[in-house]
């Protein structure tokens, strides 16, 4: 299988200015050296808890905020060099789904209105007769019906709001959607009526996703292949399977041990980090996990750890598996 | 017989303006007994915090307790005075919120906020009050507490914070904590320190715990009696073991298939259709009719009272009529 999308080294740095004239003191590292793929067809999942630049990373894909450096290929084009003019022309077919669909939605825009303005921005049909055509085409394809597309966002509720947003992103046929937090808003019972429609919606038009949420059973759910971040790095990246079943990260096997399970007999012992997730801004030495990690040892303070490739599909970026250290703490 | 601490019944809570009444909660019943963690879940719009803050008399504005009784001690909190009230609060029943960020002022230090209640509640010196909220602090694992006492909410982190609040929810012993979404704002890895840090502190100073939450997986960690409440009423009400393994009501089964787990791999996920109704326009029969599966006509015409199909678990469905009369009989 292809690979829709490439990023390569990705970063993107804040910087935090202080004092009369301004100057930088310090960066934040919202995204720092990240590499992943995403093949056509499948939905990449990026998990991780506040703060620790998956959001961003989504955003800088699509170059909603500018990347400091590293490289984003899709479809032959490295997207973070392309200019200004070819930059909307690519974004085509790459679309955003924001958590809140009513702080991205116009309220005073009609939902008619708010699904022709891409196809507009991108004079997408020739005549305005054709356009609002695929208009309710596409109104239909999300779940709302004829008599509710003169309406305004805020007469509707948060699923339909959501159906609202997927409809507009849906509009250009974009071959890639990045969904930030798309269902996190919402309701457990309306959760997964939006969970649903974007599954069907990826297999009647071919759609790539990249789901970016914290919540881990409906990341488990919808990703073929998961990345976890943790403060702006990826630390492990796999298919489900190898993540969900095979977790090979210290972080990633606390991360899924914190998950309640709705069933009250699978009470279970689980791994309790200890402390907060550090400051972005002043990030532990070394691996960023070290200062909560159980299984940290002396190298862990020093060296950042790389992806290493575990097999299958599997990377993970940790000390415990690069062959330097097995051999090392071997000896030992 | 377990021993009741607080009982609520019949508590009918409306939101009244010139044009209409908003029945929020709706003839809710339920107890709780010491020592014992009861959940309170439900959807958006189900009741389920006004139904805390009624308890609490902290309803906004507009909201009044038009009926019903809420037990406490075997006392009527309904008929209490502002000033019982006031002493009632903070210190026999305390609350912790989901966003302690909007709970705690941003002015005042982490000590005067802590010391406060604990002066005022407890009768203690400044002095004896300080050392009392340092001693909370550890309590509750925060790290240097000597210096935190100085610091400033803003200056905390997330899981900190309600760290904070639950030392300052417990400094006075309370004998029921209510918690609202204690964990909704946080992240996975910090949800798991808050709550085995609530089931220590539940076992040592044997507190009931009025637990509010749409998290079925929260549900399953830490209750051990479960109230499903739906469109202002209770839906369905069981131990925590029964309802997971054999839920009655298709609102409850609904719910638990809807949510994706970890545990099993599902191809499709179920899904409830239609909307949670808004509480000026529920609908004439059972609340839960227009998105059920297995409503019948009279589903459509008349509203289900609570039928026991076994001891300690009631349903509020006509599929369950039959059930009550054959486990009478």
């Amino acid at each position: 299988m292809s690979h829709l999308l490439e990023v390569k080294n990705l970063c993107k740095y804040f910087p935090i200015k202080s004092g009369f004239l301004k100057r930088t003191v310090r960066t934040v590292k919202a995204v720092d050296d990240v590499t992943f793929y995403v093949k056509k067809g499948e939905t990449f999942g990026l998990v991780g808890e506040s703060g620790c630049g998956k959001s961003t990373t989504g955003r800088a894909i699509l170059r909603l905020i500018e990347p400091t450096s590293g490289e984003v290929w899709f479809d032959g084009n490295n997207i973070a060099e392309l200019p200004k003019s070819q930059l909307r022309k690519a974004r085509r077919h790459m679309q955003m789904v924001f958590q809140d669909p009513y702080a991205s939605l116009n309220p005073q825009m009609s939902v008619a209105e708010l699904i022709e303005e891409p196809l507009k921005v991108h004079q997408m049909y020739a005549s305005a007769k054709e356009r609002k055509e695929k208009v309710l085409e596409i109104a239909e394809t999300v779940g709302l019906n004829r008599s509710q597309i003169d309406r305004y966002p805020h007469e509707f509720s948060g699923g339909q709001r959501q159906r609202i947003g997927i409809a507009r992103a849906l509009s250009l046929q974009p071959k890639l959607i990045i969904a930030d937090e798309p269902v996190s808003a919402l309701d457990v019972s309306i959760q997964s009526q939006v969970i649903n429609l974007m599954e069907d919606l990826q297999e009647e038009f071919g759609l790539t996703y990249i789901f970016i949420a914290h919540d881990l059973s409906v990341v488990k759910h919808i990703s073929d292949r998961v990345g976890v971040m943790y403060l702006g790095r990826m630390v492990e990246m796999g298919t489900k399977h190898e993540i969900y079943d095979e977790g090979a990260h210290p972080y990633t096997q606390a991360l899924l041990s914190a998950v309640p399970i709705p069933n009250p007999k699978l009470r279970r012992e689980r791994i309790v980090l200890k402390g907060d997730v550090p400051n972005p801004a002043n990030p532990p030495t070394g691996c960023a996990f070290h200062p909560r990690c159980p299984k940290a040892f002396e190298r862990c303070k020093q060296e950042r750890p790389q992806l290493t490739h575990l097999g299958g599909e599997h990377y993970v970026a940790c000390h415990l598996y690069d062959n330097e250290s097995i051999g090392h703490r071997g000896k030992g | 017989m377990a021993d009741t601490l607080l009982e609520v019944k019949g508590l009918k809570t409306q939101f009244i303006s010139d044009k209409s009444r908003i029945p929020a909660v709706d003839g809710v019943d339920f107890n709780i007994h010491r020592g014992e963690t009861l959940a309170l879940v439900g959807e958006s719009g189900c009741g389920k915090s006004i139904t805390s803050l009624s308890i609490m008399r902290l309803i906004p504005e507009n909201g009044k307790i038009v009926e019903g009784k809420i037990v406490f001690e075997g006392e009527d909190l309904t008929k209490k005075s502002e000033e019982e009230m006031y002493h009632i609060r903070g210190n026999d029943i305390a609350m912790i919120f989901q966003e302690p960020m909007t709970s705690l002022n941003p002015v005042l230090s982490i000590g005067e906020q802590l010391t406060e209640g604990i002066i005022l509640h407890q009768k203690l010196t400044k002095q004896q009050a300080r050392s009392r909220a340092i001693e909370m602090l550890k309590l509750v694992g925060i790290p240097r507490a000597e210096e935190i006492m100085d610091e400033y909410p803003h200056q905390l982190s997330g899981g900190m914070r309600q760290r904070i609040m639950i030392a300052m929810a417990m400094s006075s012993n309370p004998k029921l904590l209510i918690a609202d979404e204690p964990t909704t704002a946080l992240d996975v890895t910090i949800q798991a320190q808050i709550l085995e840090l609530m089931k220590e502190l539940k076992e040592k100073f044997d507190t009931s715990i009025l637990l509010i939450t749409h998290d079925l997986g929260v549900v399953a960690e830490m209750a051990d009696r479960v109230v499903v409440m739906y469109a202002g009423q209770v839906v369905e009400e069981a131990d925590v073991h029964t309802l997971f393994e054999k839920p009655a009501h298709p609102y409850t089964e609904g719910l638990m298939k809807s949510v994706p787990t970890l545990e099993k791999e599902q191809k499709r996920l179920y899904s409830i259709r239609g909307i949670v109704p808004s509480p000026d326009e529920f609908p004439k029969g059972c609340r839960f009719a227009p998105r059920c599966d297995q409503a019948m006509e009279e589903c459509l015409h008349a509203q289900p009272d609570l039928y026991e199909i076994d001891a300690g678990h009631v349903v509020r469905c006509f599929l369950h009529k039959t059930k009550e009369r054959e486990a009478k009989a």
